[in-house]
């Protein structure tokens, strides 16, 4: 690759299984695609494997959904559309045009008729006292480990936070003989027990959600339930972690604390959009709490709010696999109608089948963002000593006292406080402090707002940056 | 002494890489971030403000809190780097 201008009918940012889909199909049309990934692999994060440079791995089966995204990457690299992997959008400019910094070293420019985004989502974490020690590690980090470089994490570690999420690290670490004195979901057993009513919706989540529940029984690992993680303690690494009871709006049952002597955590709380890029290129945003909060506003056939701009996967509302791969569907015809009208209604049928089972997959991850949404309370009872914003070490009271001072918005917050200001660019804590303004203030999340987003969008070379700006 | 490697894998060869001058084994295509935890290393670099030890969180190129100096380029993200032969890491 040069520094030539690129010139493509179709980018879509994104490899996890709505990019791929979309990809998959619009690869086989007449139009110019290009597929760009940040990560060193194609399939994002959910599908990942050890990679053939590094070896085989002799017992690793993947389920039914992962088969299908592996099949994806699998196809696509026999497809004629440009692949690249270890690429950052760093910035987006009006007259359809994105800059591109490739493998740390390289910036190009890249024009583009249709922009498709499938930029997925990261995990969310509530904040504790430790939760910044060496060996405390989100549940991400732990499966990406296993699966993808074949190391893990510790030969003991405690799991804790909420979500299906946790079972899933919980079935990888046993199955790689990692012992796991316990597993602390934050909300009720009880809670769990209604999905059965989802059951005829998502049937393949519920055979993957059993397998994984029947492993951790059999292997007498207890889970405990309403368990939340108070504190990490430890000199200069993890040492142990105190955990204790929690009522159902979060909060702290008295004298309930459990202490477990181990020097490895696992934390998640499940997920949260990467909106950055729409939100940079002007997309509409919403807040819906079903969706997992603030995700990229979509109409059914997947457009956003800006005219050459589609939006598929997590980002338009957390749903899982099976929802990505049909909005990748939804997308890739949608892009093909765009250019060619007279497609619209070749697809119609099908464009019905799949807005169908669209609000199947919504309603059912409308069902598990409420279950386990985070509650207010247990927000607030964040104890003031807590790093919230891990870049710049900003405490919980740090916050409080901002607000109480009239900061109360997360840009003001920016300024006064710092929060944000670092490498991660918020994308960390933010959540949290769009959640704290809101609870403290007693404001919607709407009115609340975000952080606002400049390019360029992650840290970048300035030597790439110039050598762009010079070869112009 | 047994790593915390995943001995279900039929891998290549082993490399080497060099952890604060220290030789480090890896495998070509591990990240650095594996092979550091593989080989014990846990806190990799000192927060901004307060000069605490941080260790690799998020593990997929979010947070920013893995960030080493990789054959002399300061503040790469260890979780989004493949292992080189002779690749030379240094911790803060």
């Amino acid at each position: 690759m040069n520094n030539e201008k690129m010139k493509f009918n179709i980018v879509i940012v994104g490899s996890g299984f709505a990019g791929l889909k979309a990809a998959n199909m619009l690869a086989d049309s007449s139009l110019s695609v290009l597929l760009v990934d940040e990560n060193i692999h194609l399939g994002g994060q959910l599908l990942r494997n050890i990679p053939s440079s590094l070896g085989r791995h002799t017992a690793y089966r993947p389920d039914y959904v992962k088969r299908i995204g592996f099949q994806f990457i699998e196809s696509i690299e026999q497809k004629k559309l440009t692949i690249i992997n270890k690429a950052i959008v760093i910035g987006i400019y009006p007259g359809k045009r994105l800059l591109l910094e490739v493998d740390e070293r390289q910036v190009m420019t890249v024009d583009f008729d249709v922009l498709l985004f499938a930029t997925g989502a990261r995990e969310r974490f509530l904040p504790f006292p430790g939760w910044t020690l060496p060996g405390v590690y989100s549940t991400g980090l732990c499966q990406v480990l296993m699966k993808s470089s074949g190391v893990v994490p510790a030969r003991e570690m405690v799991i804790g936070g909420s979500g299906l999420f946790l079972l899933a690290v919980a079935y990888e670490a046993l199955k790689n003989g990692v012992r796991l004195p316990g597993i602390l979901e934050q909300s009720g057993l009880f809670d769990k027990i209604q999905m059965i009513g989802q059951l005829p919706h998502q049937f393949s989540k519920f055979v993957e959600g059993a397998r994984f529940l029947s492993r951790i029984y059999l292997s007498g690992v207890p889970v405990h339930y309403r368990t939340r993680i108070v504190e990490a303690r430890g000199a200069k690494e993890l040492e142990e972690v105190v955990t204790a009871r929690v009522d159902r709006h979060g909060q702290i049952v008295p004298g309930s604390e459990k202490i477990y002597k181990t020097n490895t955590l696992a934390v998640g709380y499940g997920f949260v959009a990467n909106i950055e890029l729409p939100q940079l290129a002007g997309c509409d945003l919403e807040f819906a709490g079903g969706k997992g909060g603030w995700v990229v506003r979509v109409d059914d056939r997947l457009k956003t709010s800006l005219p050459d701009i589609y939006a598929a996967g997590e980002i338009t509302g957390i749903g899982g696999a099976l929802k990505s791969i049909t909005e990748g569907e939804i997308a890739a015809l949608s892009i093909l109608c765009h250019f060619d009208r007279g497609k619209e209604e070749t697809h119609r049928s099908r464009f019905k089948t799949l807005t169908h089972k669209r609000q199947h997959h919504l309603r059912f991850g409308e069902y598990f963002n409420t279950l386990y949404r985070i509650d207010e309370r247990a927000i607030l009872s964040i104890p003031d000593e807590t790093i919230v914003c891990r870049c710049e070490d900003v405490k919980m009271g740090d916050i409080k006292k901002a607000v109480k001072n009239g900061y109360n918005t997360p840009l003001s917050l920016k300024v006064s406080a710092r929060v944000g200001m670092g490498n991660c660019q918020g994308r960390t804590c933010g959540v949290n402090i769009y959640d704290i303004v809101s609870s403290l203030t007693h404001t919607s999340q709407e009115a609340v707002g975000r952080f606002s987003v400049r390019p360029p969008i992650k840290p970048v070379s300035i030597g790439a940056l110039a050598e762009h700006a010079i070869n112009r | 002494m047994k790593d915390l490697r995943i001995d279900k894998i039929n891998r290549q060869e082993s490399i080497t890489i060099r952890v604060n001058g220290q030789e480090v084994t890896a495998y070509p295509g591990e990240t650095v971030l594996a092979a550091l935890v593989a080989a014990g290393f846990r806190g990799l670099k000192q927060s901004v403000a307060a000069g605490e030890t941080r260790g690799a969180f998020c593990g997929m190129g979010v947070c920013f809190e893995c960030i080493v100096t990789i054959n002399g380029k300061p503040n790469q993200r260890a979780c989004m780097y493949q292992v080189d032969d002779n690749m030379e890491i240094v911790l803060a």
